[in-house]
């Protein structure tokens, strides 16, 4: 009996200690942005054991994906999907520092366990293949012409024993031209322990996700070791989007925008032509009011059982000085750090949360109040084609450093279709306003120029920009045509290139984190000169009567004989002649055979 | 004594003019060499200043110029360039270098032009022979050619070439085998093409070389000289690949021109159909195209054995339609040996039509390869059209040249026919 109740404890704790290894939660964090936006960061995480993991015991880990994991030996994963653009002006650093967000389109980048770089190949089809079954991507048309190998501007998150760290491959893999929609979210959302029916995802429609200026969905999956702990796999996945509220607030039948009757029209007060009849329409209006329901279209449904209920669901950053109104069972709790609050909310109750307009008569007073100044980030980046024309052109880079005293030290990574053939001699990194001589900016260039139909150019460069100061990187390229087949459909719609990613470095040579600050650029739309579509028949036939015309003529030439213009054979003898002959002679022949026939005809008159 | 010295002041004052003519345009108007740099009808993706100058870039900074899609370029040049001060803080002395292959190539046209080699040759002699025009004018026309000076400024890598093989030539006259196949050796290195020259060139100098000095056996000469020229390539290959570390640049080189992968617009005829070709039908179409390339070399050399030197010249017509990247320059090379025939000018039919086509062409392609690239308002048939034009009028030049030469030769035998009507059966 004794030995029977201390195996069930041995079991009980097992099991407990089992629970507290794959442990899950979810968390949603809102924040007013300016220019009346709302950025949302769904953020779910569950840990599992990689003992367990090698034994096939998922539990909370999403089968689907650990198994794929396991096939294509894949140490570590990061895979994007992203639309529209971060406008970092307004809405100033972007959420996570950067790290959970993609260039638009698919991204996708792994570690893979590999002894060679063909295996290693191998296994990136693999993955890109089965991801892309599980995930309803294109991923699968990452082959050799869209993969890169970064050398210095991705490190791996996770904690990787040094044996295994040897034989890792770090391979890149990037869509720009992917539509990311709500077929990618729906296999997102199954991984998840409460498949979207329960907690904070119950608040993912894909009709606002993929409605929002900004969106971008990360899954992230690499193995943590906490110190004197074992070793767990971590999956991470985190969904950020930039909602505008007005556009949100939209009623779901009638989602058509018409211009509003004029009475509702918000007009700006403060231009001196302003009166009752003549109006300047603001294009966003300030401090609205708004709810869970309106932003995302319905309200959250109870918590996902699942969770740990240590973390709370929902937080929401917003100056301590506003109000609140929450649905009945929830509990505020504010952060000591007076920017943030988070709400408790009991198990098995739904959740609202209303946001109530903020009223104030001072508009400069109002704005501080209203929402949390965005920090700036710690570099702005835009990018650009220069030059004209469908033969060749340039690519701008501006980089600006908005920090009045430090200096910022980055890789910018570009990886180029190959049908960009980009000029590496004509780089060029030049501070605006400065002429004279100064210390290069930049540091370190790596090179994996283009093959025709082969592989990407992939350009890493490190360099920095010294403080409050603006630098131009440009390079030149050159188009070049393709083989008509290479063509997509909508040939003249032009090409898109992936965005340049940006990895800030620490400063810190020894910090813990490699990079401090990561970002994209937009992506680019290149228009290459494209041939006639229709053609190919004519083209052929063109060409070739042009070179049977000159081989024709010089065979003409070479092997015939001259002699005078009233020499040679008869002029009876070419075939017009001989043709001339016959017609004569077959005349003759009918007219003799109607001379005949009249002759008997009178011969029997007669 | 008095005229030679002439003449040599002459042609010190040509090579002046047109050396000054060059450096004044490269310094005068300093944007012009890159805006010709750029321009398809010059630059093709294995002559191009500016992927010269990227694989140099490339080169030097230890990253190989041949792991990458746009260096097709013959390995040599990497030293070579590197050597010379650096284009970028000094271009005067690539400027210098450029006008001076220029001036060597002119040289070596008025070596074979003064040889009289094109009116009588060992086994023939033109009746017309001495209504010629001397090596001083025929180099002048090939200095001033708009086309000439066109590549110069342009910077377009096939001078080199060009200057190979006008030398070869010059040589294979002064019946001096060896340099001709080191020259000719020269040339296909750098450009794979100039090997179809081989076979006239060995036949041009053996009937020199014979006449100077009579040769054994032919067949000792044939096989030592080609022996000579497959020597000199092997070195030349073991040399680029001591230099760049790998036998990656002869697919990098040879192939491009062998495959078409790189399908920039030329004024060729293989880029647009390559374009519109169907995949099955690549290899196939490609091989022909090849094969098309080089059936001229056995046809020409057989019908016209009495003058190699023809020979050379249709040939170097006929690359410059048919080969899978041809440039204006090219067409300058062929020009600049057509004027050695002055005295079949006036057995040609078409010259009046002849020099309109390459004058539309020349003034209409530049145009439509802006409305199609530029404006928007033209497709690619347009520029298509122009390089059809183009190709049919410079093989209307080949073949009534060869028509010329040919009459001229059967006027020896029937000297009653000069100035009658004759037909071709």
């Amino acid at each position: 009996m004794r030995q029977l109740f201390s195996l069930l404890l041995a079991l009980l704790s097992a099991a407990s200690l089992g629970c507290a290894a794959s442990d899950y939660h979810e968390q949603l964090v809102l924040r007013p942005l300016p220019l009346s936006t709302l950025l949302a960061s769904f953020n779910f995480r569950s840990n599992i054991t990689l003992s367990a993991f090698e034994a096939h015991n998922f539990d909370l880990f999403p089968r689907s994906l650990a198994q794929i994991l396991q096939h294509a030996g894949t140490r570590e994963l990061h895979l994007r999907f992203s639309l529209g653009r971060w406008d970092a002006q307004s809405w100033g650093a972007r959420p996570w520092d950067g790290a959970r967000e993609g260039g638009t389109g698919v991204e996708l980048w792994a570690w893979l366990e590999a002894q060679s770089d063909e295996e290693a190949d191998q296994k990136w089809r693999t993955l890109t293949n089965a991801l892309s079954g599980l995930f309803c991507a294109s991923l699968n048309f990452i082959d050799g012409t869209r993969t890169t190998r970064p050398v210095m501007s991705f490190q791996p998150e996770g904690n990787h024993p040094n044996v295994t760290m040897d034989n890792m491959h770090l391979l890149y893999g990037v869509l720009p031209h992917e539509v990311v929609c709500t077929e990618n979210l729906t296999p997102f959302l199954k991984l998840l322990p409460c498949k979207g029916k329960a907690g904070v995802a119950s608040l993912l429609d894909g009709h606002k996700l993929f409605d929002a200026s900004w969106q971008s969905m990360a899954i992230d999956v690499r193995p943590v070791c906490p110190s004197g702990g074992e070793c767990v796999l971590e999956i991470e996945q985190t969904i950020d989007m930039v909602l505008d509220i007005e556009r949100s607030k939209r009623p779901r039948d009638n989602p058509i925008p018409r211009p509003p009757p004029g009475h509702e029209l918000k007009c700006e007060s403060s231009k001196s032509y302003h009166s009752g009849d003549t109006c300047f329409p603001v294009d966003y209006t300030a401090g609205q009011e708004w709810s869970l329901n309106q932003i995302f279209g319905k309200s959250m449904r109870e918590t996902c059982p699942l969770t740990d209920p240590s973390v709370p669901p929902v937080c929401l950053q917003v100056p301590e000085s506003r109000h609140v109104y929450l649905s009945h069972g929830a509990v505020e709790k504010k952060n000591p750090d007076g920017k943030s609050r988070c709400f408790e909310i009991e198990p098995g109750t739904g959740f609202e949360l209303i946001l109530p307009r903020l009223e104030s008569d001072d508009p400069a007073r109002s704005a501080a109040a209203e929402i949390i100044t965005p920090e700036t980030p710690l570099l702005y980046a835009e990018r650009s084609f220069t030059g004209h024309g469908q033969e060749r052109g340039g690519v701008q880079t501006i980089l600006r450093n908005p920090s009045p005293d430090t200096k910022v030290e980055f890789i910018y990574m570009e990886s180029l279709p190959w049908f960009m053939r980009i000029y590496l001699h004509t780089i060029e990194a030049r501070i605006e306003g400065h002429s004279g001589e100064q210390e290069p900016l930049i540091k370190e260039v790596y090179y994996r120029p283009a093959v025709d139909r082969a592989r990407a150019t992939q350009l890493e460069v490190r360099m920095r920009v010294p403080p409050a100061s603006t630098v131009f990187l440009t390079y030149d390229f050159e188009k070049s045509i393709l083989r008509y087949t290479e063509y997509p459909p909508d040939a003249n719609r032009g090409f898109d290139v992936a965005a340049a990613v940006i990895t800030i470095l620490n400063p810190e040579k020894n910090g813990t984190r490699y990079a401090v600050y990561n970002m994209r650029t937009t992506s680019l739309l290149c228009s290459l000169p494209t041939p006639d579509f229709s053609m190919p028949y004519n083209v052929i036939i063109f060409t070739s009567t042009a070179i049977a015309l000159a081989f024709g003529g010089m065979f003409n030439i070479l092997v015939r004989r001259f002699v005078a213009a009233d020499e040679g054979p008869e002029i009876g003898s070419t075939i017009k002649e001989k043709i001339g002959g016959k017609l004569i002679k077959l005349l003759e022949k009918l007219g003799k055979a109607k001379a005949v026939g009249k002759t008997t005809v009178t011969e029997t008159k007669g | 004594m008095d005229g030679a010295k002439v003449t040599l002041g002459r042609t010190a004052a040509l090579y002046a003019g047109a050396a000054v003519l060059r450096l004044a345009l490269f310094t005068l108007f300093p944007g012009l060499p890159d805006l010709l740099t750029g321009r398809v009808e010059i630059s093709t993706p294995v002559t191009s200043f500016k992927r010269l100058q990227e694989g140099l870039f490339l080169y030097n900074h230890n990253v190989s110029p041949y792991d990458g899609g746009v260096y097709h370029q013959a390995p040599l040049f990497l030293p070579l360039f590197s050597l010379l001060p650096s284009f970028a803080t000094l271009p005067i002395f690539t400027y210098l270098l450029y006008i001076a292959v220029d001036l060597l190539s002119a040289s070596a046209l008025i070596k074979i032009a003064d040889s009289g080699e094109a009116g009588s040759s060992v086994h023939f002699t033109s009746p017309r022979r001495e209504k010629r025009w001397s090596g001083f004018i025929v180099a002048a026309v090939f200095l001033f050619n708009p086309f000439t000076i066109a590549t110069c400024i342009g910077r377009s890598t096939s001078v080199f070439t060009t200057a190979a093989i006008l030398h070869a030539i010059a040589k294979a006259v002064a019946g001096a085998p060896f340099s001709a196949m080191v020259a000719i050796s020269f040339a296909s290195y750098l450009s794979l093409y100039p090997l179809l020259l081989l076979p006239p060139l060995l036949i041009l100098c053996y009937d020199r070389r014979n006449a100077l000095k009579p040769i054994p056996s032919r067949y000792n000469f044939a096989v030592s000289n080609v022996a000579l020229v497959v020597g000199v390539i092997a070195v030349l290959f073991q040399m680029s690949r001591f230099l760049t570390g790998s036998w990656e640049f002869l697919p990098s080189t040879y192939g491009v021109q062998l495959t078409l992968s790189d399908l920039t617009p030329n004024i060729g005829l293989w880029w647009y159909f390559f374009i519109e070709m169907f995949d099955s039908f690549r290899s196939f179409f490609l091989a022909v195209f090849w094969l098309h390339l080089s059936c001229y070399v056995g046809g020409l050399s057989i019908r016209i054995r009495r003058q190699p030197l023809v020979v050379l010249t249709l040939l170097l017509g006929l690359f410059a339609i048919f080969k899978p990247y041809p440039s204006i320059s090219d067409a300058s090379l062929f020009l600049a040996m057509v004027p050695l025939y002055r005295h079949v000018f006036p057995l040609m039919r078409y010259t009046f039509v002849i020099a309109a086509v390459i004058m539309y062409t020349t003034f209409l392609g530049p145009a439509f390869y802006h409305l199609w690239i530029y404006a928007g308002s033209g497709n690619a048939n347009f520029f298509y059209a122009i390089t059809l034009v183009w190709g049919l009028g410079l093989s209307l030049l080949v073949c009534d040249l060869t028509f010329a030469v040919l009459r001229d030769e059967w006027e020896v035998e029937r000297p009653e026919m000069v100035g009658k009507d004759i037909r071709q059966i």
